[in-house]
């Protein structure tokens, strides 16, 4: 049987929340002190999870559209250009994701849920964690009470996890490193097998989200995560190649060229083009029958 | 008490409200979405602000943008694609225009009569539709499109095929043409033109080539709202039925409520049958909830919302059809990469073609860049030069299929959007049980349970299977002819949006909602008129021309049943959308 504690300790790692936890970033938010639980602020742990999330977006955004950004570079594949981090589609998927989703809070609860008790327990050695039992039983003990009472969970949090246990999964030793979110660590190949275990039927992997769920929302839950899963990656792609990161929705006017349209050699006119070149043959009408 | 209540204004609704309001019939049309009144102060071209499926102007979702979307589930990786308001899904649409193929109608004698969805025909014959096909064709109005660099080049990669040019509205084979197309053509500067100072109407008239079918038609500007270039029906025949008294004698203007959602059609046993009475519907912005009678109700709220509407009004489905044999067209993207221009992002969305019965169709697309790059990362086969997913296979085009992410992408993107062609694969699906809208486990939303929509796309029929692969072939071919360096295929899983099918109609008892006449089979007075009526997929050629003339014969069918009227089709004045008496109106109600 595996210890509880070191299942729980594994699990906040993989999501790159322990490691966050006990970064210079947060620092002092866990009491030091070996044995003591203290309980942690609510309102601080939202925060965490929220950097947690951007950061494993911007790790995604990278992905889709490679730039000349620190997440491109330390997956492997940065170029001299801009690419979705300067797009903003980290924040564009966020926003995305969180206000405009209309998926039932509590399917995102339960989604959460899932994630953080069924896949807690698929062992993966997770290499120096410097954290002692005492706040890990904190910071869990906070979370489970936040997904619980939260009115709502944002949806970019479930998602996000799962890239971030996938990740570790793919490679462990990204619970450590640069940046917050372990699949934000991983190289551009890595990430590709991280989406392949996540899509790829075969591997099961998010079908054990199910485990804990009463039915009828089992397959539900799995299937929603899947789908929101893949379509991250077409969000960001457009995110990136439309006009979001320059457009003021409140004059409804662009400040500037939008990165995408300039990757896309994007000609944008909104009223038309000297586009005619005439009838095919010359023929403007064709028989009725 | 009403005589007609038509629930939904998108394809379908508007075509049934238009042809009774001119009989003079007294219609309530009902639409969940709003009506955009003055496009010009809400609307841009910008894509995200227009299309965000989440967020955008045209999304399926409540008038007010600050609240989300409206969700369904699809529980496997696919892409819904439909819009609320006026005109529904016709705001988005590229108003292509072809007939359904003869071989998808019963009475067929072709020599490849075997070869389409033989168990799941149009309970009539093409010569039966033919002038229903007509009427939509020269109410809207349709036309032959137009050439950009975009088509001439498609075209050119045609010529290589040794296939023939199609001259006429009938397919009859394997052809290539310029789209028929529900656009008005350019005129004046429209086209000749980027200065924007004289693409104005009257001295620019129908289409400026400006690119933006997507994101919604509202050119020229300062043309009436009949008079826009693109034929959705919040330009065509929403107009005409708002306007039915001044090109009607004896017309009736329809009445239009929009933020409205159908929550329940009501029924009475009346005579031993069950009997549609009225419908519930809740009002978006305060919340207050609204009941009327109708002597007919008319469900025209589209492939994936009539089911929902049908289960969460506890209406009944002894044979399980509802919702069921669910059409997509099962598509695939074919991508080009070009040293010439090939003017991708400008000119309408599309405007030729490739019809190819028994197998279905395929045609040259125009986007611009966001939503050419969610084509290029959306794929059932995993990600090019990493994993297959299982599929990932090879052919004629190069590499394997798969979707674009990081370097690849930035890559394909980089050769400019305009130096890529994009084909897209239409295949003649076999309508299947197993595809199908449903009501989701998932808590409901105000509206009630919400759909979920299920296509088994690893599991289809042999049939559409082999289509789809002949149709993929078929565009690297043209692809090649036309000149591409290189050529991609996606994969694509369900992209659902040609939609069609999901409350057939049909001869056969045992797999069909409604009966010849388009009347429910369980429920007098309830009839469906739109996508969802049509009896399988048209057999690949873009639907909504079909579903506008199957929605006219029903209006008449109805009319004929129901309010002892005489048949129309073909005995009345015709009315052109475009009508200056239709113009003038509109401004005078400030529509
Ligand atoms: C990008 C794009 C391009 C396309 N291009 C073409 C093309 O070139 N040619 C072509 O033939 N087809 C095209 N299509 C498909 C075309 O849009 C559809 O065939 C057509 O709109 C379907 O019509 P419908 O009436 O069945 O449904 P819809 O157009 O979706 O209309 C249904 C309406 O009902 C309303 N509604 C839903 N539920 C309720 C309710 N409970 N109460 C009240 N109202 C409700 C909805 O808000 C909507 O307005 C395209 C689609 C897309 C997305
Ligand atoms: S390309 Fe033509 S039809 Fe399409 S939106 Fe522009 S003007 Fe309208």
């Amino acid at each position: 049987m595996e210890d509880p504690m070191i299942a729980r300790r594994s699990f906040l790692a993989r999501i790159g929340l322990l490691g966050l936890a006990s970064s210079g970033l947060a620092s002092g938010i866990l009491s030091a002190g070996p044995a003591t639980a203290a309980p942690l602020d609510l309102g601080v742990l939202r925060q965490l999870l929220q950097t947690l999330s951007l950061d494993t977006y911007k790790g995604l955004a990278a992905f889709v559209v490679p730039g000349d950004d620190a997440y491109s570079h330390a997956q492997g594949t940065a170029d001299g250009t801009p690419g979705a981090i300067a797009a903003k589609a980290p924040q564009f998927l966020m926003d995305s994701l969180d206000d405009f989703v209309g998926l039932p809070d509590t399917t995102v609860r339960y989604a959460t849920q899932a994630l953080a008790t069924g896949l807690a327990g698929s062992n993966v050695d997770v290499p120096g964690l410097s954290l002692l039992p005492g706040q890990v039983l904190a910071l869990d003990n906070a979370l489970t009470k936040l997904l619980a009472t939260d009115e709502t969970i944002p949806l970019s949090l479930p998602v996000a996890g799962l890239l971030n246990l996938v990740a570790t999964q793919v490679n462990p030793a990204s619970v450590n490193g640069l940046f917050v979110s372990p699949f934000a660590r991983l190289s551009f190949a890595d990430k590709a097998k991280a989406f392949e275990m996540i899509e790829t039927t075969e591997s099961g992997l998010v079908a054990k989200l199910d485990v804990n769920l009463p039915e009828p929302l089992a397959e539900t839950v799995s299937g929603v995560l899947k789908f929101v899963a893949g379509a991250v990656i077409e969000f960001t792609a457009w995110g990136t190649y439309s006009e979001y990161a320059a457009f003021d929705p409140k004059s409804k006017t662009l400040d500037g060229r939008p990165v995408g349209w300039k990757l896309a050699h994007y000609d944008h006119r909104a009223e038309g083009y000297d586009s005619f070149r005439g009838y095919y043959q010359g023929r403007k009408k064709v028989s009725h029958a | 008490m009403r005589d007609v209540i038509v629930i939904g204004a998108g394809a379908g609704g508007p075509v049934v409200a238009k042809e009774l309001a001119a009989k003079g019939l007294d219609v309530l049309v009902l639409e969940a979405g709003p009506r955009r009144a003055d496009p010009r102060s809400e609307w841009t071209s910008y894509e995200n602000d227009a299309n965000n499926p989440l967020t955008g102007f045209l999304r399926f979702g409540p008038a007010d943008r600050s609240k989300p979307a409206w969700f369904r589930e699809t529980p496997q990786n696919s892409f819904l694609w439909q819009v609320s308001g006026v005109g529904g899904t016709t705001q988005h649409y590229f108003g292509n225009s072809p007939r359904a193929y003869p071989g998808v109608f019963e009475g067929y004698e072709g020599r490849d009569k075997s070869r389409y969805d033989v168990d799941h025909l149009f309970p009539f014959s093409y010569e039966e539709m033919l002038p229903y096909f007509q009427r939509v064709e020269d109410t809207t109005p349709i036309s032959t499109a137009a050439m950009g660099p975009n088509e001439a080049l498609f075209l050119k990669g045609c010529e290589t095929t040794g296939l023939p040019v199609q001259t006429q509205r009938t397919t009859t084979g394997p052809a290539y043409r310029p789209q028929e197309n529900a656009i008005l053509q350019p005129g004046g500067h429209a086209g000749r033109t980027r200065d924007e100072n004289l693409l104005v109407y009257p001295e620019a008239t129908g289409c400026t080539m400006c690119g933006h079918c997507f994101q919604g038609c509202m050119r020229p500007a300062r043309a009436p709202r009949n008079k826009f270039a693109k034929r959705s029906t919040d330009n065509s025949y929403m107009p005409m039925a708002l306007t039915a008294d001044v090109w009607a004698e004896g017309g009736k203007p329809v009445d239009l409520i929009t933020d409205a959602f159908v929550m329940q059609i009501h029924t009475e046993e009346v005579g031993g049958e069950t009997t549609a009475t009225g419908v519930t519907w809740r009002d978006g912005a305060s919340g207050d909830i609204h009941r009327e009678d109708a002597k007919v109700v008319v469900m025209s709220a589209g492939c994936t919302e009539n089911p929902r509407l049908w289960f969460n009004s506890g209406l009944p489905n002894p044979n399980d059809w509802v919702g069921r044999g669910y059409t997509d067209h099962y598509f695939d993207w074919v991508v080009g990469v070009f040293d010439e221009d090939t003017g991708a992002s400008r000119g309408v969305g599309s405007g030729a073609r490739l019809d190819f019965p028994p197998h279905g169709a395929i045609m040259q697309v125009g986007i611009p860049p966001a939503i050419a790059s969610f084509a290029a990362t959306f794929s059932d086969s995993g990600i090019r030069g990493h994993y297959g997913n299982g599929r990932g296979g090879t052919g004629p085009w190069d590499g394997d299929a798969g979707r674009f992410v990081g370097p690849e992408l930035k890559e394909l993107m980089g050769n400019g959007i305009d130096r890529l062609m994009f084909i897209l694969v239409m295949t003649d699906d076999d309508v299947e049980a197993q595809n199908r809208a449903t009501l989701s486990a998932l808590p409901g939303d105000e509206h009630g349970a919400v759909s979920k929509v299920e296509f088994h796309h690893r599991n289809r029929s042999g049939r559409t299977r082999n289509n789809r692969e002949a149709l993929v072939r078929k565009a690297v071919e043209v692809q090649r002819g036309a000149g591409a360096r290189k050529v991609f295929r996606l994969d694509w899983p369900p992209l659902i949006l040609h939609v069609q099918s999901s409350m057939r109609m049909g001869r056969s008892a045992e797999n069909s909602v409604l009966d010849p006449t388009g009347e429910a089979r369980w429920v007098k007075r309830l009839f469906i008129a739109d996508n969802s009526a049509m009896s399988n997929c048209a057999g690949g050629p873009n639907p909504t021309l079909t579903s506008q003339a199957l929605s006219t014969r029903t209006a008449e069918k109805l009319y004929t049943k129901y309010f002892d009227g005489d048949p129309f089709v073909g005995h009345d004045d015709l009315v052109v959308s475009t009508d200056d008496r239709i113009s003038k109106r509109l401004q005078e109600l400030d529509l």
